[in-house]
């Protein structure tokens, strides 16, 4: 029987080759699609889920909640904490620190910059990352060991097989050399914990910032601490055990603190800061956590592709229902010799099962083909792994089935119920644009506008926060990576090199870089209610504010000849005036500020800048200062060319850093470009959505296509019969086209206010948001139409110029 | 083997009501042929599709070797349709996705046989309508007549007790409708029960019987001789 159903369903399909070109093409084109967005989400929720003990790893984190503010958390930790916990819980089985750093490496006359990362010993106890070469129990044993990772000893080798070579890494001043003692295999993508190059963290603990972070329990160096606990150890959701510890080490935390008379009357809530163990499994999905991304993009990814996949399987519904209207007088036939309808079922399922195998096997390939495209689109370096994915395969198995069930159930159902002598007697016509297709072809439009309604409205918030004026020129900016370097030395000699060439319109400096990935460095100010409120600072050359367009609304800037500028002036943003001074620009200006903990010098404020997002623009602007330290050390010079081709100007640049750092790349980007970076997600969405539309839309168009021409073949005989009786070319199209059109007004009724509603939440994340606009749902409608009438007309057309007689011979 | 009494059936749509089957009596013993006759509309092919199981009637009874069938539901019509009935319409009804060999072979599909069996079976068949050479033919590939005669094949391959034709000639021109009525006829001398609806005189002489309907209800028998 099942053979018999093989057979019959191979040369159903054969014989409509149009259709189930159509047919199969478009759920491939769903299949592909779903399958890259299913590996994106699979991905993203098996990080760090590799560890072999990774149900007893977490991270400590550090964890905030009152004053109003929502609960988050910071993974940057302290440094003696980790030892700590290790020491007063006896189910902390090993406990490791992480501390990342920028180095430059030599490897034979060639000079990189990449990134170090020092740990503990216990590091390879925790965490699973097989070496293939060396011993894990021995490989961070000595101070100048390092484990480099396969790709970066291919890099810089040729070869994996590397260990006992030497590497000269410059950390600070001069470099040193550093004994490969193991070669890991390349870290997964999926992983938080990442290196290139792992050193003990034994190397920099004699470091004087190292030393000094851990007699400080109040300083961070950017350094993550992780526990394993032992088998069956309940800490972690023992917050009690947590607090004690945390009492016991910052004892000061437990005494009343000073308040304003303001904030008493107010009754302002206290900020609590606590300890918490986060699982590490949770780290890249839990975004209260710093660096945590939000799973509702996973989720909405998931949504975008289920919706992708539906509207290709309602295709496959609409066509597969097509494609059996002339085989009303076959289901007759069998139903009189005898076949139950449970055969029947069987037979259209096996179909139905045909095509969704020989579609997914399409998809498959199809996806496959299209990974590094979509890598490129959703920035990761995903592939198709079944020893990463072990889950993937049943998927993809259960997916063919589920499309098969979904897509050919209602075919099945609806063709099988059939009485014999109803279809023999053609009194049945089978497909065409009954309820249940109309609706069908209605919710694939309802989800195309509505995916591309919502890509419009991302991009023009994209375009909005581009465009902004963010309150300073970043334009024609050229920030160069002063770390690693004697900037302290280096830079007035760059300085003087550079400023007076031609095109070189300013040039200045500061400790802290601006854009996406620049760190910010913050002091705790008490503000004029008593609460400390955190203040974003900028040690900076004296023209910074010049250099980079930052107004000053009040007072003046610094000037180099005036002594006191260096030592304890300042410059602060309007935020901070209003925010922590709680005063006027005016007022402001002469006033004392100092720091929360009082343990750095007073500073007098010597004017007011415009307030500018030095952040992306999902956040308000916060208070910041400037100030120009006494002995300046720049991480960033900040050079300002002139509008135009740079190439000449960069070239100029480089020749003057390579004579006078020839040990340091010269590394830069523009500043416009790091704000853009900014807005990375948003533009992986947008295009993710725009694709997800445009897929969705040439789906829909590819059912429309097919029920269009089912609709022209339907009514051949009433097409001819009203030609005869004088219908234009013109009257047979708009006949044919006016039902579609009415579903595609539906669809817009409907998808308008859902996108509108969706949308609406989505900008409520951004301080600076755009109006959504009519024109938007019209445009967007007006484009589905025209696509939607171009598709139908086609048949039409070709309908419309069958010749009458032919048509109602062939009826 | 056939015994219908006081048997209705009844077509309503929302403002007409049209009674195709005016409580009609009939019996047909095994063996028989029977030609049923009477102008377009009178009921005979509902007659038909009753006896076939692939109707069933508002009212009265219908007894098929003694068993009430008259309210059998869609899944028992099924399974006695299968092993006792075979069917030969006007406009042959084959498959035109299948070969000969598969439309004929079809019956034994859904009855269970096994494919060794059903080789065999559907061999013999074809030769016997002398069609064998066209096995591997699609419908569309051949004559009206060879057509019909897959068509009969494909009835009397289960070997069922009662083959019900609906105008097997109409179709046909006038030497191939013999030689359809020819094929009949065999089949009812080796013992199978036929009942064929006819508007030709000429076919409705190779019957035993011809029972003449009008609006539904019969209102005269013929016997031949």
């Amino acid at each position: 029987m099942i053979k018999h159903y093989v057979k019959i369903a191979f040369r159903n399909l054969a014989q409509q080759k149009v259709l189930t070109g159509i047919n199969a093409f478009g759920l491939s084109v769903g299949i592909a699609c779903f399958s890259l967005f299913l590996l994106y989400a699979v991905h993203e929720f098996s990080y760090d889920r590799f560890h072999t003990n990774a149900g007893r790893i977490y991270r400590v984190v550090e964890w905030w909640q009152g004053e109003g503010r929502a609960p988050g958390g910071s993974g940057g930790m302290y440094t003696p904490v980790a030892e700590a916990m290790k020491r007063d819980f006896a189910d902390v089985e090993y406990a490791v620190r992480l501390k990342g750093a920028d180095c430059f490496m030599k490897a034979g006359d060639r000079i990189f910059n990449t990134s170090i990362t020092y740990a503990d010993n216990s590091f390879f106890n925790i965490f699973t990352f097989p070496l293939i070469y060396g011993n894990a129990k021995t490989a961070l044993q000595q101070p100048d060991q390092l484990v480099i990772t396969k790709e970066k000893a291919l890099q810089l080798y040729g070869t994996t097989n590397v260990v006992g070579r030497i590497l000269e890494i410059k950390t600070d001043s001069a470099f040193e050399p550093y004994t490969i003692s193991a070669v890991a295999e390349n870290i997964p993508a999926n992983s938080s914990v990442k290196f290139n190059l792992l050193c003990s963290f034994e190397r920099i603990i004699n470091h004087p910032e190292v030393q000094k972070s851990n007699k400080d329990w109040y300083m961070t160096i950017g350094l993550e601490a992780f526990v394993q606990l032992k088998p069956g150890s309940r800490l972690a959701y023992e917050q009690n055990r947590l607090d004690l510890f945390r009492k016991k080490y910052y004892s000061e935390e437990q005494k009343p603190r000073k308040k304003g008379k303001k904030a008493e009357k107010k009754k302002e809530p206290e900020i609590q800061t606590s300890f918490r163990l986060q699982p590490i499994r949770d780290i890249h999905t839990n975004p209260q956590i710093e660096g945590g991304t939000d799973p509702k993009n996973i989720w909405l990814l998931i949504t975008i592709a289920g919706a992708v996949l539906l509207i290709a399987c309602i295709n496959f519904t609409t066509l597969a229902i097509g494609r059996s209207a002339g085989r009303a007088k076959e289901i007759g036939v069998r139903k009189v010799m005898g076949s139950q309808r449970t055969q029947l079922i069987g037979q259209f399922l096996a179909e139905s099962l045909l095509l969704s195998v020989a579609s997914a096997i399409t998809g498959l390939i199809l996806a496959h083909a299209l990974l590094p495209l979509f890598n490129q689109l959703a920035d990761r370096k995903l592939s198709f792994s079944l020893s990463r994915f072990p889950e993937l395969p049943w998927l993809l198995v259960g997916l063919t089935l589920l499309v098969a069930l979904l897509a050919g159930s209602y075919p099945a159902l609806v063709l099988s119920s059939f009485k014999p002598i109803l279809v023999l007697k053609q009194k049945i016509r089978v497909g065409g644009a009954n309820l249940f297709t109309r609706s069908l072809v209605t919710l694939q439009f309802v989800l195309s506008i509505g995916l591309i309604i919502s890509t419009i409205i991302i991009l023009q918030q994209l375009s909005y926060i581009r465009s902004k004026n963010i309150g300073f020129n970043k334009e024609n900016v050229v920030m160069i990576n002063a770390q690693g370097i004697h900037s302290k030395k280096i830079y007035p000699l760059y300085k003087e090199a550079i400023q007076s060439q031609s095109g070189i319109l300013s040039v200045t400096a500061s400790e802290m870089g601006l854009g996406s990935g620049e760190g910010q460095m913050g002091w705790g100010f008490t503000d004029h209610l008593g609460q400390v409120k955190g203040v974003i600072a900028y040690p900076g050359d004296y023209n910074f504010l010049n250099a980079m367009g930052i107004q000053l609304v009040a007072g003046r800037n610094f000037n180099p000849s005036i002594a006191s500028d260096s030592m304890g002036a300042v410059i602060v943003n309007e935020a901070l005036v209003q925010q922590v001074l709680g005063t006027t620009n005016e007022k402001a200006l002469g006033m004392e500020i100092r720091n929360a903990k009082g343990d750095a010098a007073t500073k007098k404020i010597i004017g007011v800048s415009r307030n500018f997002n030095f952040e992306d623009l999902t956040h308000t602007v916060r208070p910041q200062m400037f100030y120009r330290p006494a002995i300046l050390e720049p991480s960033r010079i900040f050079v300002r060319l002139q509008a135009g081709d740079p190439r000449r100007h960069l070239a100029l640049l480089d020749a003057n850093w390579k004579k006078l750092v020839p040990d340091a790349p010269f590394e830069y980007h523009f500043l416009d470009e790091k704000f853009d970076n900014f807005y990375k997600n948003e533009k992986r969405w947008s295009a993710i959505a725009g694709w997800a539309g445009g897929i969705s839309i040439f789906l829909a168009c590819l059912g429309l296509f097919g029920l269009a021409a089912l609709a022209a073949v339907n009514r051949t005989k009433e097409i001819g019969i009203r030609k005869v009786m004088g219908a234009t070319v013109t009257n047979v199209v708009a006949l044919l086209s006016k039902e579609f059109i009415m579903l595609i007004a539906i669809a817009l009724l409907v998808a308008s206010p859902l996108a509108w509603y969706v949308m609406h939440d989505w900008l409520q994340a951004y301080a600076w948001r755009i109006n959504i606009t009519w024109w938007v749902f019209a445009v967007t409608g007006f484009f589905a139409l025209l696509v939607a009438v171009t598709t139908v007309s086609v048949q039409a057309i070709k309908a419309a110029l069958t010749n009458p007689v032919k048509s109602l011979r062939t009826e | 083997m056939i015994k219908i009494r006081d048997l209705e059936k009844i077509y309503r749509t929302e403002e007409v009501e049209t009674v195709a089957l005016n409580k009609i009596s009939i019996d047909v013993k095994e063996g028989e042929f029977v030609a049923i006759m009477g102008p377009s509309g009178c009921g005979k092919s509902t007659l038909l599709n009753i006896l076939g199981l692939l109707d069933d009637p508002d009212n009265g009874s219908f007894l098929f070797n003694n068993i009430e069938v008259a309210h059998f539901n869609e899944r028992k019509r099924a399974e006695l349709r299968k092993h006792n009935i075979g069917f030969v319409f006007q406009s042959f009804n084959l498959i035109d996705e299948l070969t000969v060999f598969e439309n004929v072979e079809l019956p034994l599909i859904y009855t269970g046989v096994k494919s060794g069996e059903r080789k065999k079976r559907v061999e013999e068949v074809l030769d016997k309508m002398q069609i064998m050479h066209r096995r591997n033919h699609y419908p569309q590939q051949l004559s009206g007549g060879q057509q019909q005669r897959v068509a009969v094949a494909r009835a009397v391959v289960n070997n069922p007790k009662l083959i019900l034709a609906d105008e097997p000639t109409g179709n046909l021109d006038s030497s191939n409708g013999n030689e359809v009525m020819s094929l009949l006829t065999d089949l009812n001398e080796q013992g199978t029960t036929i009942i064929m609806v006819t508007h030709s005189e000429h076919d409705a002489r190779y019957s035993h019987r011809i029972i003449r309907m009008l609006d539904g209800q019969t209102v005269l028998e013929n016997i031949m001789v």
